[in-house]
C-alpha cells in the first residue's frame, strides 16, 4: 500500500477524516498518523468490539481482544490488499481469531449451546439501523434463518466459536461423523445463497 | 509428505468446510493440505467456503466499546491526541504466545493473512495453499521423535516482514513446551514457549534473530527433551 497518498491526507484534521475511505484511514493509522488512526479506531470499534464481544462473551475480555486487534492492525496496515476484501472483513477476521484464541485458551467450553439460539437470531435479524446491509448480507441471514436447526447450530459452533468437529459432536451428543455433515451440508446450504453473488462480484 | 497425498476430492469435499472454518486439525488438516496442494478445483472450493465464512463474520452484532476505547487504543499504539509528529513511536515488538488456537495454520498477523490468503477467497486465514510469494514461504511438518507420527506444522515466512509460526496437534498434554528455529548453520534458537491445552497449541513470532533462513524447527518440552522436529523447505 503506497505511502504517498498518506502524506497528502495528513494535513486533514477532525471531522474531513470521517469522509475519507477505508483504505486511507488505514494506512493513516499504519503511518503512525494520529488523527486518521483515530478516525480509523472510531470508525471501525463497534465492529471490532461487537465481534469481540459476541465470541468472547466477557467485556473486559472483549476490549482487551479489540484493542489487540487494533494493535495488529495498525501493525500489519500496509499489508491489507483491497482486492481480496474490504477492511471491514479484514479488520473482523482479525478479531475473530484473537476472540478464538482466547476462547481456546480457556478451560471452559467455547459456548452454552444455550445461547446459541439467541445468537442465531442476532444473526439472522435485520433491524432497520442496518439497512446499508449489503444484498450478500441479507441473502446469507436469510439463508442462515433457512438452515436446519442443527446445521446452523454447527456452522455458528464452527465458523463463530470455533469448534471443532469433534467439540460439536461432544457438545451436541452426537456422533462425530454426524458433527462434520451438519458443518458441510450447512455451509454448502450458504455458499450456494451467496454463489451468483460471488460470480457477479468476480 | 508423501503418504498425505492419497486423499481424494470427495474425501477432500467432506472435510472441506471444517478447513475453511479453521477448525481442522491434526492429521486430517496435513491430509487437507496436501491434498489442496494438487488440486486447482478443491482449492477454488474452500475459496468459496471461507468467503462464506468470513461474510458470516460479517452478520455478527456491533457493540458499543466501553468508555474511552478510543483513547486507550491510541494509549496502547503510542499515538498520542492529535499532533503532528515526524517520528513514529513504535513499541518494542512482543512475541505472541498467550496461547493461540491450532485452529488456524498462522498466528492472527495479518501478514499472514495477505501471503496465505493469495489462492483463497476474502483473507483465507484458515487454509494455506500455494501463497503468492511462494519462495518466501517456507514450511516444515513435525514429526515426532518418538513414533514418527505427524504432529504439527510450522511456517516460515521471508519476505518483506519475518514471521515464523509453528501449530502442534498431539495426543494430550497440557505441559509447557518449547519452539526452537534451526539454523543453517546448526544454530539453534528458541523462539519461545507455550502451553499445550489437550494436547494442542501453537506458537507465532514476528521475527527470528540471525541471518539466513531457518531450515530446521523442533519442539521441545520444557526438560529439554526434543519431542519432534522438522524440516522446513520452500513451498511450491
Amino acid at each position: 500500500m503506497s505511502r504517498s497518498s498518506v502524506s497528502l491526507t495528513v494535513q486533514t484534521m477532525g471531522s474531513h477524516a470521517d469522509r475519507l475511505p477505508d483504505e486511507t484511514l488505514l494506512a493513516g493509522l499504519g503511518a503512525g498518523d494520529a488523527d486518521l488512526a483515530v478516525a480509523f479506531v472510531r470508525r471501525f470499534q463497534r465492529v471490532v468490539y461487537g465481534v469481540a464481544l459476541t465470541v468472547t462473551r466477557d467485556p473486559v475480555t472483549a476490549e482487551d481482544v479489540a484493542q489487540q486487534a487494533f494493535e495488529q492492525a495498525w501493525r500489519h496496515a500496509q499489508v491489507y490488499d483491497s482486492r481480496r476484501g474490504s477492511v471491514r472483513a479484514w479488520l473482523t477476521t482479525i478479531a475473530h481469531n484473537l476472540a478464538i484464541d482466547v476462547l481456546r485458551a480457556r478451560t471452559s467450553a467455547p459456548v452454552d449451546p444455550a445461547d446459541l439460539p439467541t445468537l442465531l437470531t442476532a444473526v439472522t435479524d435485520t433491524p432497520e439501523r442496518l439497512a446499508v446491509a449489503r444484498d450478500s448480507a441479507a441473502e446469507l441471514r436469510r439463508a442462515l434463518a433457512q438452515l436446519p436447526g442443527a446445521q446452523a447450530r454447527a456452522v455458528a459452533m464452527a465458523g463463530i466459536y470455533g469448534m471443532t468437529a469433534r467439540q460439536i459432536a461432544v457438545t451436541e451428543g452426537i456422533p462425530l461423523g454426524t458433527a462434520k455433515t451438519r458443518i458441510r451440508d450447512g455451509m454448502l446450504k450458504l455458499r450456494a445463497a451467496l454463489l451468483p453473488e460471488d460470480v457477479d462480484d468476480e | 509428505m508423501s503418504e498425505l497425498n492419497s486423499m481424494s476430492c470427495a474425501e477432500f469435499h467432506d472435510s472441506a468446510a471444517e478447513l475453511a472454518l479453521g477448525v481442522l486439525t491434526g492429521r486430517e488438516r496435513a491430509e487437507a493440505l496436501a491434498h489442496l496442494d494438487h488440486c486447482e478445483a478443491c482449492r477454488e472450493h474452500v475459496r468459496q467456503l471461507t468467503a462464506t465464512g468470513e461474510q458470516m463474520l460479517g452478520l455478527l452484532p456491533t457493540a458499543e466499546p466501553p468508555a474511552g476505547f478510543e483513547t486507550r487504543v491510541m494509549d496502547r499504539l503510542g499515538l498520542t491526541a492529535p499532533a503532528p509528529k515526524p517520528l513514529r513511536h513504535r513499541k518494542k515488538r512482543p512475541a505472541w504466545g498467550h496461547g493461540f488456537s491450532p485452529r488456524r495454520v498462522l498466528a492472527a498477523a495479518a501478514v499472514v493473512v495477505a501471503v496465505i490468503g493469495a489462492a483463497l477467497g476474502g483473507w483465507g486465514l484458515h487454509a494455506a495453499t500455494a501463497p503468492a510469494e511462494s519462495s518466501t514461504l517456507r514450511a516444515g511438518t513435525l514429526v515426532a521423535a518418538s513414533d514418527h507420527d505427524h504432529v504439527g506444522q510450522v511456517f516460515v515466512y521471508n519476505g518483506e516482514t519475518r514471521w515464523m509460526y509453528m501449530s502442534v496437534d498431539l495426543e494430550s498434554g497440557n505441559d509447557t513446551v518449547i519452539c526452537q528455529l534451526v539454523g543453517a548453520d546448526g544454530h539453534i534458537t528458541t523462539v519461545g514457549s507455550f502451553r499445550l491445552a489437550d494436547g494442542y497449541g501453537s506458537w507465532g513470532s514476528p521475527a527470528w534473530t540471525g541471518d539466513g533462513v531457518p531450515v530446521g524447527a523442533r519442539l521441545v518440552s520444557a526438560n529439554g527433551t526434543v519431542l519432534a522436529t522438522a524440516t522446513i523447505s520452500a513451498t511450491t
